[in-house]
């Protein structure tokens, strides 16, 4: 017997079973049954206050028979809704979760035999071999980085997304990603100008995930503008937070759009328009990424003017 | 100087042959095993210098593996380096906690990477 009290509690613990589906406590199945039901008491108990005016005991057993069938069916079947859909969602989740990590292998795989090749058993490689081996490594590394872009978005839809919490010099990581995208600025004809404040304090963050964000903001705003203009990275201290701004005199986000800028998988018609290339992943994870972290992200855009986007942290207390 | 000896426990036969190659060319002594329960047997046969594990492999997984280095008086103080692909914190952190020194992801990190980390433990850096 005890064992049946045990599921029975089960079924009505919120908290787990709306962690379990992904959803919110008020969304999840058992509180929609609890809710349910106290509006079918409600409305026995209003239908109790009406049919008392009519001396009728038959009409009133029988509307009150009417208003529990109908509330509970139709509330049934609601429920029920939620609950397959919630269900469906987590194993898509999952199932995002499952195939890329199973990609990472054979990512691995591919990176590492090319570079056993180029350091190692390079010899009688003609230029032409070399330049197609580095293409390999390109695109393969290109399929590294969606991969981890999938992955980051259903660990971030699960809640699940680990940030570690190391003291990070921002001007540092801002110097980095700019100097990891000179090639793709200069293929594109872009200048990148740093200008970080002295003696910032750290931030509180995951470098890696940071460098990602960076990186990001800082690859879109150089796909995104025309030749012969510039990036500016702007590295301050403000009211507590360390503050990064990445600004350019690009083709700019249309006004319509920019409410969806950061949902998972939009794309602007411009940011289309400009370059085919693209997921509408990186904006929605690295908001997620500061957001997690104790930051803020926004951005401020005109079209055919540019674009700043900019997020802050808040500096690390010793 | 004599030649350090490294342990690759990884069951992914392309990776496991790529680390063997690179790491013997890289002047190291390799031994190789392709499953947990031959990876705790060839440490006890070969003592190595430090030990590659991956974390998911067959008969027994990485925590297992740790688990019993870790117990094994003679085995203890080899150094441990995760191979993962996890690339989740908690099930690195529980790696870390059990007695291992470091990880590495490897679809993130080149070989020379690897290397490079295994050569700092060593101390050959």
């Amino acid at each position: 017997m005890s064992f049946s009290w045990q599921k029975i509690a089960d079924e009505f613990n919120l908290k787990k079973q709306a962690d379990e589906l992904g959803v919110k406590v008020w969304q999840s199945p058992s509180f929609l049954f609890i809710l349910m039901g106290f509006i079918i008491i409600m409305a026995m108990t209003g239908v109790y206050f009406a049919a008392r005016n009519y001396d009728s005991p038959e009409i009133f057993i029988i509307s009150e028979f009417l208003i529990v069938i109908v509330l509970f069916t139709v509330g049934n079947v609601l429920i029920r809704g939620v609950e397959q859909i919630a269900h469906a969602n987590k194993m898509k989740t999952e199932f995002v979760s499952i195939a890329s990590h199973q990609l990472k292998t054979p990512l691995a795989a591919v990176n590492w035999e090319i570079e056993l090749l180029v350091s190692k058993y390079f010899e009688g490689l003609n230029a032409k071999q070399r330049e197609i081996i580095d293409e390999i490594g390109r695109a393969n590394a290109k399929m590294g980085r969606l991969v981890n872009d999938l992955l980051d978005v259903a660990r971030i839809d699960q809640g699940r997304l680990a940030l570690g919490k190391e003291a990070v010099d921002m001007a540092v990581v801002v110097r980095e990603v700019l100097e990891s995208n000179r090639i793709l600025a200069k293929a594109h004809g872009v200048k990148l100008v740093l200008d970080a404040q002295e003696g910032l304090p750290a931030v509180s963050g995951d470098k890696q995930h940071l460098v990602v964000v960076l990186d990001n903001l800082v690859s879109n705003a150089i796909k995104y503008i025309g030749k012969g203009s510039k990036v500016e990275a702007l590295v301050r201290e403000r009211d507590g937070f360390v503050e990064v701004s990445i600004k350019d005199d690009g083709v700019g986000i249309p006004k319509i759009q920019q409410g969806k800028l950061f949902q998972k998988f939009f794309r602007s018609d411009n940011a289309v328009r400009n370059q085919t290339e693209g997921t509408g992943l990186g904006l929605y994870i690295a908001k997620n990424i500061i957001k997690q972290s104790g930051g803020k992200m926004w951005f401020f855009s005109e079209e055919g003017k540019g674009s700043v986007f900019s997020f802050n942290l808040p500096a690390r207390t010793k | 100087m004599e030649k350090k000896k490294l342990l690759v426990v990884e069951d992914d036969s392309t990776l496991h042959k790529a680390l063997l190659e690179f790491l013997s060319a890289e002047g190291f002594e390799v031994v190789g095993a392709l499953d947990g329960e031959e990876g705790v047997e060839k440490c006890r046969e070969e003592k190595p210098d430090l030990v590659l594990l991956d974390i998911i492999l067959p008969k027994k997984d990485g925590y297992e593996v740790i688990a019993e280095l870790k117990a094994d008086p003679e085995l203890a103080a080899i150094p441990v380096v995760l191979l993962t692909n996890l690339g989740s914190l908690n099930d690195v952190e529980k790696a870390l906690a059990m007695g291992a020194t470091t990880y590495l992801v490897k679809a993130d990190y080149k070989l020379e990477e690897v290397c490079r980390k295994v050569k700092e433990i060593l101390g050959l850096e």
